[in-house]
């Protein structure tokens, strides 16, 4: 499927969406999205409040059905369902702001889940890597316990592994760190930063603008269901080149 | 009785502080008070009406007639439990329906669920025993009891799984669906084990309802525990001395199974809650 560079066509982006619309009854939540998200990249979503950011994320793994367009995973159209469906969306891994980790297994259970269950690994390999990557992630010993005992820093760190431990061509991640306390907004931010280092296709819809600036490598900037800008972080913001984002940029340094 | 189990169950919900507990304390025991009296104005009555003559309670000193009691508590508990598996397995079937994607088969569960919740027990009953032998349909009288009381219960299984289903967070059915399983695998091993922990105490409590549908059975003559009873009645001649008895049983029988219930909910709810 995936022929690479060396027959010198251009590269297939990890994620591309092309003409995207999407209603929620009369409300027009994602306008002509057009987006291309390379192998490698760091793409970073901001925008006030309702502006269709999380839904943005959420029809990348078509979590949300959209109305028209397309979504390709790897070069792959996304059908609307079916089999197919569940094998490109094994390979988008999706963090949530509420972790929603499985409420009934133990954490490790809920690591080797998808390996077992989708990519037919035997428990034994499964459980060896899901041990490595809890640990890669520093919550490998509370692997035994279930997810209700652990912090919310924790379960995000776990949620990550549980997307890595399908190998995913890329993750998204939508405000990861909104539900947790102030201390452990950081460690999350840092398992984050590692894997953006190491080559992790991702996209990232945050308010940490820290972050933003530190990791991404292109910065969008959505309001009203569009996007009105994408630029490179320097650019964003310190030279934002839309009124809005200026006005936002503004609002959220007041406060 | 139905009015007790609502209280046990109840009360047991949240840990009690001093005060609440000085309060059931005096519960306790001003309901232990009034349970004695009507007990004492019970028995007065029965002395009065010669209820207590030895030759209403003779045969209570007989092996045989606890054997024939025993042989009846078997029928009921054998037939309560088939039929409880069986609503479980039809009520779990008429719960996919209802939250498939299928319109027609969610418009047919739908009908179904409250047709089997609208019609008293009896009536399914008389048509196993009445229409279906017409069809020569030849049922034992152990399949004309449970049937119908698996069917009567079945509805409300349905609507008991269904809001386990519905109570899981929709978080749980994204995170599955987002690691790559399929609808399928998403329910059966992320959703549905979940829902189930919910309702298994009030399927447990549901349990209470069956067994007491099955005390229909004297209609199909089939040998449960009010059959039985029946014979012995008419053996002896003594009416309340073997009702009070075998009311005691299903008594006993029915807070066993509230118990049972809740510490079933004690207990899975701890284990969401701690793991442990
Ligand atoms: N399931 C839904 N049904 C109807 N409207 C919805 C639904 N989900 C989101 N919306 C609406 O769509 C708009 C965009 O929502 P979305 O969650 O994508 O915004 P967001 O940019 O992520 O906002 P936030 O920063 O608050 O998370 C909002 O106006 C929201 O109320
Ligand atoms: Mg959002």
């Amino acid at each position: 499927m995936e022929k690479d560079q060396n027959s010198s066509v251009k590269p297939v982006p990890v994620i591309e969406l092309r003409h995207v619309d999407k209603h929620f009854g009369q409300l027009h939540v994602l306008k002509d999205i057009n987006l291309q998200v390379k192998k490698g990249e760091v793409v970073v979503v901001i925008g006030p409040s309702g502006s269709g950011k999380s839904t943005l994320c959420r029809t990348m793994n078509r979590l949300e059905p959209i109305d028209s367009g397309e979504i390709l995973i790897d070069g792959e159209v996304i059908p609307e369902e079916g089999r197919e469906l569940a094998r490109l969306r094994a390979k988008v891994g999706m963090v949530f702001q509420s972790f929603n980790l499985f409420a009934h297994k133990t954490i490790l259970d809920n690591v080797t889940m998808g390996p077992v269950e989708v990519l037919r690994k035997s428990k034994k390999e499964a459980r060896q890597e899901a041990m490595e990557l809890l640990k890669r992630v520093g919550v490998d010993s509370q692997a035994s316990k279930v997810p209700a005992q652990l912090s919310g820093g924790q379960q995000q760190r776990v949620a990550i592994a549980r997307s890595l431990a399908m190998h995913p061509k890329a993750i998204l991640f939508d405000e990861p760190t909104s539900a947790l306390d102030p201390e452990m907004i950081g460690e999350v931010l840092e398992v984050m930063t590692r894997l953006a280092s190491e080559g992790m296709t991702m996209v990232v819809v945050t308010h940490e603008m820290n972050f933003a600036r530190r990791v991404a490598h292109r910065v969008l900037f959505m309001d009203g269901g569009s996007i009105l800008e994408e630029n490179t972080p320097e650019e964003f913001f310190t030279n934002p080149r839309t009124q809005r984002a200026r006005d936002f940029l503004n609002s959220i340094q007041n406060h | 009785m139905s009015g007790k189990v609502m209280t046990a169950k109840d009360a047991l919900y949240e840990p009690p502080g001093p005060r609440t507990k000085k309060k059931i304390l005096i519960g306790t025991v001003l309901s232990l008070l009034s349970f004695a009296f009507l007990l004492a104005l019970m028995i007065r009555r029965f002395y009065l009406t010669g209820q207590l003559d030895p030759k209403y309670w003779f045969f209570f000193g007989r092996l045989s007639t606890w054997r024939f009691i025993a042989k009846g508590l078997i029928g009921t508990v054998e037939a309560a439990f088939a039929a409880g598996a069986m609503a479980f397995a039809a009520g779990f079937a008429m719960m996919l329906g209802r939250i498939g994607k299928s319109r027609f088969l969610r418009f047919a569960a739908t009908v179904l669920v409250d047709f089997t919740r609208g019609v008293p027990t009896l009536l399914f009953i008389y048509f196993f025993f009445l229409v279906v032998p017409q069809f020569g349909w030849k049922l034992s009288a152990f399949w004309k009891i449970t049937l119908p009381v698996a069917i009567s219960a079945s509805g409300l299984v349905a609507e008991q799984l269904r809001s386990g289903v519905n109570a899981v967070p929709k978080g749980q059915r994204e995170a599955a669906l987002s690691i790559g399983m399929t609808d399928r695998q998403t329910f059966y091993r992320v959703i549905f084990p979940q829902a189930i922990r919910y309702v298994i105490p009030s399927l447990i409590a549901e349990m209470v309802i069956v067994f007491k549908d099955t005390t229909f059975a004297y209609v199909v003559n089939f040998p449960d525990l009010m059959q039985n009873a029946k014979v012995l009645i008419s053996n002896y001649d003594a009416l309340l001395s073997i009702y009070l008895v075998v009311a005691v049983i299903y008594i006993l029988i029915n807070y066993s199974l509230n118990r049972l219930s809740t510490k079933a909910e004690k207990l899975l709810s701890g284990k969401q809650k701690q793991g442990s």
